[in-house]
């Protein structure tokens, strides 16, 4: 439960917000009605693309910032620390129709935007003075919000889907230290690796 | 007897029951040993957490006992603690005990066992040790998980210098492990084939943020860390406490450092003293309030304790309380009976005690700066003269008071303003004079300086000035100038006076100031000196005077070009004959004048010196304008009589002449000088700063030269300007001019002349009909070879003759080199006589055109060889052939003509019928008018006009 206190909760509100909001919503609402807080974009694909393509070119930076601020021994045992190694993070096919790769995306998104709330969480205490990292991961999670919110317009309006089964990744609340600095390392690192699939596949 | 049974009997039950009850409790020492113990780990603290209980006692029974523990680690033989817990134990009450191990817990086995005692005084005979309980064993190794390697402690909070101590844990027996720190690999001790232990001793703080440890693998992907947080907890510093009215103490101090990620918000400050025994936990980090008792305690000792998540500190403060007193500012702070030169300052002070004194500190300001301090002890109330004030300043008092038995800090400032009064003027203003003579009168323009604010003693309202007639001494004036004025105009007759001028403020009248002025202007004339200014001013300096002088002044303009000048003025003594003039208003390049006045004893200034003179010279900022004239070959005169030498920024001491020529040598009286453009020229230098001319002399006829002049001054020579052109004129260009200048004027005479008789020259130079016998042909004839020849009359002619003219073929000369050639007469028809004469007929000939055909064809007349055959003559004379062989010829002309041959012949033509031309008699009878025609000249081709091809023209042909 505390990864919904964490981070997903706040993301799920904010983007499933309505008139009368204030009662726990479901993480996916089985008799969700297929409506929209707002008129979606006109354009949404390109808009979908224009934000992949955005944290595709930010992510490296973010990793960067990221493992650097960690200390030793994270910016030389990249591998081995900071490798992909996400077991359950959602997949994705690319090769799939446009339906099927807008709800992978939508799970890779969410599990992401999760895992992200996490990992500032964790910064802003574990180095409050790394003011760059904490400003790239807010801008990150900006752009995630806004893609997920694009991409279930896209499902919204053309599938007609009112709700995609999510995923989130391990809370890292309760780790230690050095494994919350480890977890945030593999995440971005798969994050990295993933959003440049995923931008492509656009 | 029976009472004493009955007491027996009584006691020996008492002492049954007793019994019985001993032996109810003690009668099974075991069962007092500690039972259900249970052992936990606290990971977090690395604690090992004890719970047990005794249930073997009696209901509310209470006993002090002992528990002996025991802790191994790894294997039960290996104890590593054994401490006694000694405790109060109630029935079945849970007890608990906890023990920290310095190595972390997940690095090895522990086991754990107790036994107890009775250490009750009530049962001393009870004090023996139960049984041990079984070994409780902790194993955490065995619930990590099946990752490869471990390391431990996560997240310890250490302090600073502390020791630490980690291990690893590693599941495979083959990888060989490396753990660091920082980067820097660390040395352990192997604990058993799993596990390491490393000891770090005196740890340092790097970072808030934590120290990275971390372990891994030789073989695979593994690393495992930890993050080692270190903190430093100093203890508070300038711990200090005070009073201000001895009800309160105000403790102060400055925390010391706190750094530590994990440790920020565990601060907590706590006021202990010891003497009362009182307590308070301090609300905020640096201060804290503590009520003074009552009870009239003196002794104060303070204990503060900081105290953070890991340890505490603590700083001690032992004082009386009346020496750390700090007043509170005076109030009731005054200043009264404030006069021009003394005022009265009082205050009060609060008290601290009844026999108490304090000592008050005054400081009078004036203009910023501290003029006054003096010191006063003081009960309650304080009071202070203030003395030698000047009048009408603003000056500023205050106070400030501190114990004065026992020194600890002096209280805030409290501070008043105030005025004094005025007084009247102290001294007379300074006052001078200049005079004007004007349609008779004597105008006096009379100036003051302003007193100064100590001179003037407050607000100057007025000017009197007062004017005494010397002649009539009871005729007295009295003017009344405003202030802010510092002058005035005055128109007088030529009498002298003695003017009085004072100033007045609200309280009284200054000294006067007297001048006089003397019916004669007294202006002689003085030599105007040189003097040079410095930096520091102008040093001048003047004669003592032989008779009784009074003082002397100096006047100068600080703005001479100024007409209201700005006139300054200083007054000197008696006996001084020099001084330094300066002021911030000398610019350089400024010319100033400076006259020197003695002053009599009447107070009449007289005129002794002038003095000129510039605090800095400067070049001169321009140039004469230079006329030149007298320019001759060999010199010119250049003169600049209208430069204003005396408005230049410094003396002009002369001038350069600067002259440029192609000679490379310059003349005498000149040197070589280089200009700023790297050009050389020659350089003449006129010292005399007087002179306004000057001739070039020495110069070349018909050279060119450039000349440019420019003032200098002690500094240097005036801006570089242009350079004027100059070209001496030749040595005989006058004489040219003498000859050239008539022989133009009579020519145009001609030209108008001819102009205007045009037609009469026409007819007699070349009339449209020229007259035979004034051609030039004719006249060379005759004069060469054949003088008796003239011109034909119609009547000489023989019709009947050809004139044959001899010429030799295949000589080609020139007009004048043609001899003449005999003309030869075939007569057609038998003579009468032979005609040695000149021939009849004459012809014209254009010479100017074809050498060949001049040539071939010296005249009209067709030269007909001996040797011509009949056929072609045959064609002459047919005059019916004449146009067709013309056609012909010209068709040929046009047609056929070789490139090489396009030059045409013109010949000029005679008219034919030729003279003697038998042919053309019968039908063309010669006619006298014929002979002397001409005919419009033709061009043909060269061939036509070559021979032997002979072509006539007929008369058809020229009539174009």
């Amino acid at each position: 439960m505390k990864v919904l206190a964490a981070g997903v909760v706040p993301l799920l509100l904010v983007l499933h917000w309505k008139h009368g909001a204030g009662s726990p919503l479901p993480i996916t609402p089985v008799n969700a009605t297929c409506a929209t807080r707002h008129p979606c974009h006109s354009n949404l694909m390109n808009q979908i693309r224009n934000q992949l393509a955005q944290l595709n070119g930010s992510a490296n930076a973010l990793f960067i910032l990221y493992y650097t601020a960690q200390g030793e021994p994270f910016p030389n045992n990249l591998d081995k620390l900071c490798g992909p190694n996400v077991t359950d993070f959602p997949p994705f096919h690319a090769n799939g129709t446009e339906k099927t790769r807008l709800v992978e995306l939508y799970r890779i998104i969410a599990y992401l935007g999760a895992s992200l709330g996490n990992i500032t969480r964790d910064q802003k205490v574990l180095n409050p003075n790394a003011l760059s990292l904490h400003s790239k991961l807010n801008a990150t999670a900006d752009i995630m919000r806004g893609l997920l919110s694009n991409v279930l317009c896209r499902l919204c309006n053309k599938y007609h889907m009112a709700h995609v089964d999510v995923a989130y990744g391990p809370d890292t609340s309760g780790k230690d230290v050095f494994q919350k600095k480890k977890l945030g390392c593999q995440l971005l690192g798969k994050y990295k690796q993933v959003i440049a699939v995923v931008a492509q596949a656009f | 007897m029976a009472l004493f049974s009955a007491f027996q009997t009584t006691f020996l039950l008492a002492l049954l029951s007793l019994k019985t009850y001993q032996s109810e409790v003690l009668s099974e020492p075991l069962s007092l040993a500690p039972e259900s113990l249970e052992v936990s780990i606290d990971s977090a603290r690395q604690c090992l957490h004890l719970k047990w209980s005794v249930h073997n006692l009696a209901y509310h029974q209470e006993l002090k006992m002992v528990f002996q523990i025991e802790i191994s680690r790894i294997k039960t033989s290996n104890v590593i603690w054994v401490e006694n817990y000694s405790t109060t134990v109630k029935r079945n009450q849970v007890l608990r005990w906890s023990w920290e191990s310095k190595l972390p817990l997940e690095c090895a086995k522990h086991s754990v066992r107790m036994r107890g005692a009775v250490d009750d005084a009530q049962v001393p005979e009870l004090r023996f040790w139960s049984n041990w309980t079984s070994w409780e064993e902790v194993d955490v190794q065995s619930s990590l998980g099946h990752d490869p390697l471990f390391v431990f402690p996560k997240d310890k909070l250490v302090e600073e210098g502390s020791n630490v101590t980690i291990c690893y844990v590693s599941r495979s027996h083959q990888n060989n492990i490396s753990c660091y720190l920082e980067g820097v690999r660390m040395h352990g001790e192997q604990l058993d084939p799993n596990v390491c232990v490393f000891h770090l001793k005196n740890v340092p703080f790097i970072r808030e943020t934590g120290t990275n440890i971390y372990c891994k693998a030789d073989q695979g992907d593994v690393i495992k860390g930890i993050v080692l947080f270190v903190s430093i907890f100093e203890e508070p510093k300038d711990f200090s406490c005070e009073t201000r009215d001895l009800k309160t103490l105000n403790c102060t101090w400055a925390p010391g450092s706190d750094a530590g990620l994990l440790t920020q918000l565990s601060q907590s400050y706590t006021l202990f003293e010891s003497f009362s025994g009182k307590k308070t936990l301090c609300k905020y980090k640096s201060w804290c309030n503590w009520q003074v008792s009552p009870d009239s305690q003196e002794m104060y000792n303070f204990t503060l304790t900081a105290e953070n998540y890991l340890r505490k500190r603590s700083v001690h403060l032992l004082f009386n309380l009346t020496h750390r007193v700090h007043p509170m500012a005076p109030f009731n702070v005054f200043v009264k009976n404030v006069s021009a030169t003394n005022a009265t300052m009082t205050w009060k002070v609060h008290s601290i005690g009844n026999y108490s004194t304090l000592l008050c500190q005054i400081e009078l300001y004036g203009e910023g700066k501290v003029i006054q301090k003096q010191n006063v002890s003081v009960k309650v109330n304080g009071k202070h003269l203030m003395k030698k004030l000047e009048p009408s300043t603003e000056y500023a008092a205050q106070v400030r008071c501190a114990n004065a038995n026992h020194f600890w800090k002096w209280s805030e400032w409290t501070r008043r303003n105030f005025t004094t009064a005025e007084a009247a003027p102290s001294e007379a203003p300074d006052v001078w004079r200049n005079v004007k003579s004007v349609q008779g009168h004597c105008v006096v323009t009379l100036f003051w300086k302003p007193l100064s604010k100590l001179q003037a003693n407050g607000k100057i309202l007025f000017y009197n000035v007062v004017l005494e007639n010397l002649d009539r001494p009871s005729t007295l004036k009295l003017l009344s100038i405003p202030a802010p004025a510092n002058g005035t105009e005055l128109t007088l007759d030529r009498c002298s006076y003695q003017i009085h001028v004072t100033a007045n403020n609200s309280v009284g009248t200054s000294p006067a100031s007297v001048i006089a002025v003397s019916g004669d202007p007294g202006n002689k004339e003085v030599e105007e000196e040189r003097v040079k200014g410095t930096e520091d001013g102008f040093c001048l300096s003047w004669k003592p005077q032989p008779g009784d002088v009074t003082g002397y002044v100096v006047e100068w303009c600080e703005r001479p070009g100024d007409p209201l000048c700005d006139l300054q003025w200083k007054n000197l003594g008696p006996n001084t004959t020099s001084t330094v003039v300066s002021s911030d208003a000398f610019r350089p390049g400024v010319r100033y004048n400076f006259r020197i006045y003695g002053i009599s004893t009447e107070r009449i200034p007289y005129l002794l010196e002038k003095k000129t003179g510039y605090s800095q010279e400067l070049v001169p900022s321009d140039n004469p304008q230079v006329l030149m004239s007298n320019l001759t070959s060999y010199s010119f005169t250049l003169s600049w009589k209208d430069y204003a030498a005396e408005s230049q920024p410094g003396f002009v001491q002369g001038y350069s002449l600067y002259l440029k020529s192609k000679a490379a040598r310059c003349l005498p009286g000149s040197e070589k000088a280089v200009l700023s453009d790297d050009s050389i020229c020659c350089k003449y230098k006129i010292d005399n700063p007087k002179q306004k001319t000057f001739v070039v002399e020495n110069l070349q006829p018909a050279s060119f030269y450039e000349f440019f002049l420019t003032p200098y001054t002690s500094v240097g020579e005036g801006p570089q300007g242009a350079f004027t052109k100059v070209t001496t004129p030749d040595e005989y260009s006058h004489i040219l001019i003498r000859i050239i200048l008539p022989m133009i004027f009579s020519i145009l005479l001609i030209m108008i002349l001819c102009y205007l008789k045009s037609q009469w020259m026409k007819e007699k130079c070349y009339p449209d009909i020229p007259d035979p016998y004034k051609s030039s042909v004719l006249s060379l004839i005759k004069s060469k070879e054949n003088p008796r020849l003239t011109i034909m009359n119609v009547k000489d002619c023989i019709p009947d003759a050809i004139e044959v003219i001899n010429k030799q073929e295949g000589t080609r000369k020139s007009l004048t080199e043609t001899e003449p050639t005999k003309p030869t007469y075939l007569y057609l028809l038998p003579t009468e006589k032979s005609h040695s004469g000149p021939g009849p007929c004459i012809c014209f000939e254009n010479f100017t055109y074809n050498q060949a055909a001049s040539d071939s064809v010296s005249c009209g007349h067709v030269p007909v060889t001996p040797k011509a055959q009949p056929s072609q003559l045959g064609l002459l004379t047919s005059s019916e052939n004449v146009p067709k062989a013309l056609g012909k010829n010209y068709v040929n002309s046009l047609g056929e003509i070789p490139a090489g041959e396009t030059n045409l012949n013109y010949v000029s033509q005679l008219a034919s019928p030729m003279c003697g031309d038998k042919s053309s008699l019968p039908t063309n009878p010669p006619e006298p008018a014929l002979c002397s025609e001409y005919k419009t000249q033709m061009a043909i081709p060269m061939g036509l006009a070559s021979p032997p091809s002979i072509t006539l023209l007929d008369e058809g042909e020229h009539d174009h």
